[in-house]
């Protein structure tokens, strides 16, 4: 029998084992064995990479479809050593974004910032920031549809069947329908994407521009749906191809002729506020404030 | 009557009998061939003669197999000199010879409406094992010695007149001939310019050692073209002998029981 | 065993079987052609199908005929993998060459044999055809499961199709539902083309087309087989249909075979009973 040395657990296994937790919290928003649970479907998604796991999704304080998921998957991995950042369409002061964080730094007492470089968990809506994520982060997506052949198939065994034996044609002749329809494939968010050459993945909500981010990554993605009470996984270094003809690229959106108006910035993903004439801006908004301060 | 058998022969019926047992009407018996017994050389031209009821087409389509047989054997010589006896070929083994070995040419063609003249004949070209562009030469060739000329040979054979349609059902039948060709009426719609250009062709096919039997109504086209007439009557053979010899007693009506 | 060349059937059908409900040898026994009935009366089992057994060599069209309740559609779903076997041994020569009983594999092997082995083309278009997609998606659907990734590729081959198969190239984007149903039955059938299988299935291809419409898909499919050297099997009420498609012939009657014979055969000598009292009432 060979001795096996204890190591402490680092980056995502340590994540996931919670062994990170140490202090009392303020109050409990998730209990332990709830987290566990978590953990354990999340173990199971990590090891199935893009694999729909079920799991027993708890009430939260925020209702469902506005990031109740995305929230248990940061309790359940979170802890008093953590750092958290949490934006919303790359804004971290948008209301649910604030929300979101105060509940989770005042039930696990872990920290807060808006620093990419600070933080060791990012919760987000619609968006991966625009600073680059290592090994020590961990992204955790908020993801309101989890079935990317939701529009499809309503059938759940049916669902389940094509999972299973990786049948995806009908997702193809979706595409192709699309391309014929509109002369782009335009699934502008949400682009379905194999995972691990196994299943492919609702990437919803966030943008294409963001999609090349989740190929071979130095960060774990977890992608939590509460109201549809699944998570899945894409570990580092994992392969994720965007579905596409092979003759015809994935395209990004991509604004040549426009800048931040605030940064200045054409290398970001910009978004438009409709109450300015020059409107278009940095959806990162830490990142272009960051630029500004430099 | 001996039968006669030689190194060219490729067909023997022996003792053929055909009955239908009509289940559905009162489940009677009707024998209408009795105890057949004839053969037939390559390169050989024979024609059944005998008032219509006398069994000709019944026998052309046992041989063929479009009927069954209910007793006897029918010998055939395939290409590689083997020996086959028709009534005990499976299905499949019909299938396979039909065509190649033995073909059938009826009075009407039966064709899809929508089929070209020249795909007609060209098909019939290639399930006889000429490739494409053989099998569409020779399908030009063998229509153009039928006159049927270039322009009808895109025309849908459902336009075409009854004589036509004829010829095309000879050009089809002709074309890349198996070894064994039975002809049943085959220019009774013809006038006589095309009838004469069709027992040429006919004619040929037996200087190119294509075995023939033949039912012609026309005593004429018989002297034409046969070497022996096989006469019948209500379902026996009453009369064989050589073409110069019978079709004199033919034309005056004179056939021995 | 002569010299005569047959080639090693494409399909080979032994003993298939389809019963609905419980049943014993006495079952069977109880039921079948003689027996009036494909119901056993005393267990109320049904024996749709039962002891069928024959070959389809490459390039053939072997026809199965029978009225409504024969079996014939029971028999073609067992072989498609729609309705599941009580019993038999099916083969199919491109898949393990021959040597493997398909109806021992799991439901996903079966189900991967309909992407590029066995085609069907089922009586209702609306049966293998996504109403809600275009013609050219419908034909998409079978090559992206075979693993085509190239769109121009994709349309390409579904323009060849649907040119073969005369449903014209300016309707490749239109969706199904707006076809008539002759032109259904044709993108139908150039889907079940689409991957080149060895074997395709007809169920009633034409019935319930109007007469002028169902003999043009009716010429098509035999150019088709003509020119593809595919193997057929049709399934037919309609003697038509089998006189035109195909050279042997199955005669169904409650479940059982009762007849196996040339197609000509059949329709100018036929031998049982029953054969003679469908022939006879099709000539009327």
């Amino acid at each position: 029998m060979t001795v096996v040395s204890h190591r402490e657990p680092t980056g995502v296994i340590a994540a996931l084992s919670g062994s990170a937790l140490h202090d009392e919290p303020a109050f409990t928003v998730l209990d332990e064995e709830s987290k566990r649970e978590i953990r354990r479907a999340l173990l199971h998604a990590v090891c199935a990479p893009g694999y729909q796991v079920p799991f027993g999704s708890r009430e939260m304080p925020v209702a469902r479809g506005w990031g109740s998921g995305g929230l248990q998957i940061t309790l359940a991995i979170i802890g008093s050593s953590d750092t958290v950042k949490v934006i919303d369409q790359g804004d971290d002061e948008g209301v649910n974004a604030v929300n979101l964080r105060r509940l989770v730094t005042a039930s696990t007492g872990c920290e807060e910032t808006t620093e990419v470089s600070e933080a060791t968990v990012v919760q987000t809506r619609h968006r991966i920031p625009e600073d680059e994520l290592t090994s020590q982060h961990t992204l955790v997506l908020q993801v309101p549809v989890p079935e990317p052949l939701r529009g499809i198939e309503r059938d759940m065994r049916e669902l389940s069947r094509m999972h299973a034996e990786s049948d995806y044609s009908r997702m193809w002749v979706s595409l192709y329908e699309d391309k014929v329809r509109n002369g782009v494939i335009t699934q502008t968010t949400g682009y379905p994407c194999l995972v691990n050459e196994r299943y492919v993945i609702a990437t919803t909500p966030i943008p294409r521009w963001d999609i090349p981010r989740l190929h071979n990554a130095e960060f774990l993605s977890l992608f939590g749906a509460g109201r549809e009470k699944r998570v899945y996984a894409i570990p580092p270094h994992t392969v994720v191809e965007p579905l596409t003809f092979e003759d015809i690229p994935f395209e990004i959106e991509q604004n040549e002729n426009t800048h931040c108006r605030l940064c200045g910035s054409n290398s970001s993903f910009l978004v438009q506020s409709p109450s300015q004439d020059d409107n278009w801006s940095c959806s990162d908004t830490a990142w272009c404030r960051a630029r500004r301060t430099k | 009557m001996e039968l006669s058998s030689s190194d060219t022969t490729l067909l023997k019926v022996q003792d053929l009998n055909k009955s239908f047992i009509l289940h559905n009407i009162d489940g009677r018996t009707i024998q209408v061939l009795h105890d057949l017994r004839f053969s037939i050389n390559a390169g050989e031209h024979v024609a059944l003669a005998g008032t219509s009821g006398a069994g000709k087409s019944t026998l052309l389509r046992i041989l063929f197999q479009t009927y069954s047989t209910s007793t006897g054997s029918i010998l055939f010589k395939l290409a590689s000199g083997e020996w086959v006896d028709l009534t005990h070929l499976t299905d499949s083994e019909i299938v396979a010879i039909r065509g190649r070995e033995i073909g059938y040419v009826s009075q009407f063609l039966r064709a899809q409406p929508r089929r070209s003249v020249i795909d007609l004949v060209t098909r019939a070209g290639i399930s006889r094992g000429l490739d494409n562009n053989d099998a569409r030469e020779q399908a030009q060739m063998t229509l153009e010695k039928l006159h049927i000329g270039k322009p009808l040979w895109e025309v849908h054979t459902s336009v075409l007149s009854g004589g036509e349609k004829q010829r095309v059902n000879i050009a089809a039948g002709l074309i890349s001939p198996p070894r064994l060709l039975l002809l049943d009426e085959p220019i009774s719609a013809l006038d006589p310019e095309n009838r004469t250009l069709a027992l040429e062709l006919i004619q040929e096919l037996t200087l190119n050692g294509v075995a023939v039997l033949a039912v012609f109504h026309d005593l004429d086209a018989i002297e034409q073209v046969s070497h022996r007439i096989i006469a019948m009557e209500k379902g026996r053979i009453v009369q064989e002998g050589p073409t110069n010899t019978l079709l004199p007693l033919l034309r005056k009506g004179y056939i021995n029981s | 065993m002569t010299g005569i060349f047959v080639p090693e059937p494409v399909v080979q059908v032994r003993n298939l079987g389809k019963v609905y409900g419980p049943f014993s040898d006495e079952t069977i026994s109880r039921t079948g052609s003689s027996f009036g009935s494909a119901r056993d009366a005393v267990t109320g089992s049904i024996v749709a199908a039962w002891d069928i057994s024959f070959d389809v060599q490459p390039g053939e069209a072997l026809g199965i005929v029978g009225e409504s309740g024969s079996g014939k559609s029971t028999v073609l779903r067992c072989i498609a993998g729609d309705v599941e076997a009580t019993t038999g041994d099916i083969r199919l020569a491109n898949v393990d060459e021959g040597k493997v009983n398909i109806l021992d594999f799991d439901a996903s092997r079966r189900r991967r044999l309909r992407i590029d082995q066995l085609s069907v083309v089922y009586q209702d278009p609306a049966e293998g055809l996504s109403l809600g997609i275009t013609a050219g998606g419908n034909i998409a659907d079978p090559l992206t499961a075979a693993g085509w990734r190239n769109y121009s590729a994709i349309r390409t081959r579904a323009k060849e199709l649907l040119t073969r198969t005369e449903v014209p190239i300016d309707r490749i984007d239109d969706l199904v539902r707006t076809f008539s149903g002759g032109m259904r039955q044709r993108v139908q059938i150039a889907r079940a083309l689409a991957n080149n299988p060895g074997v395709i299935l007809l169920d009633e291809p034409t019935t319930g087309l109007d007469a002028s419409v169902a003999s043009g898909v009716l010429d098509l499919i035999r150019s088709l087989l003509e020119e593809l050297n595919i193997a057929a099997i049709v399934v037919s009420h309609d003697f038509r249909v089998i006189e035109m498609l195909t050279e042997r012939c199955l005669v169904m009657h409650h479940g059982r075979i009762v007849e196996n014979t040339l197609t000509d055969q059949l329709l100018e000598d036929p031998q049982h009973p029953y054969s003679q009292k469908l022939i006879a009432a099709a000539r009327t």
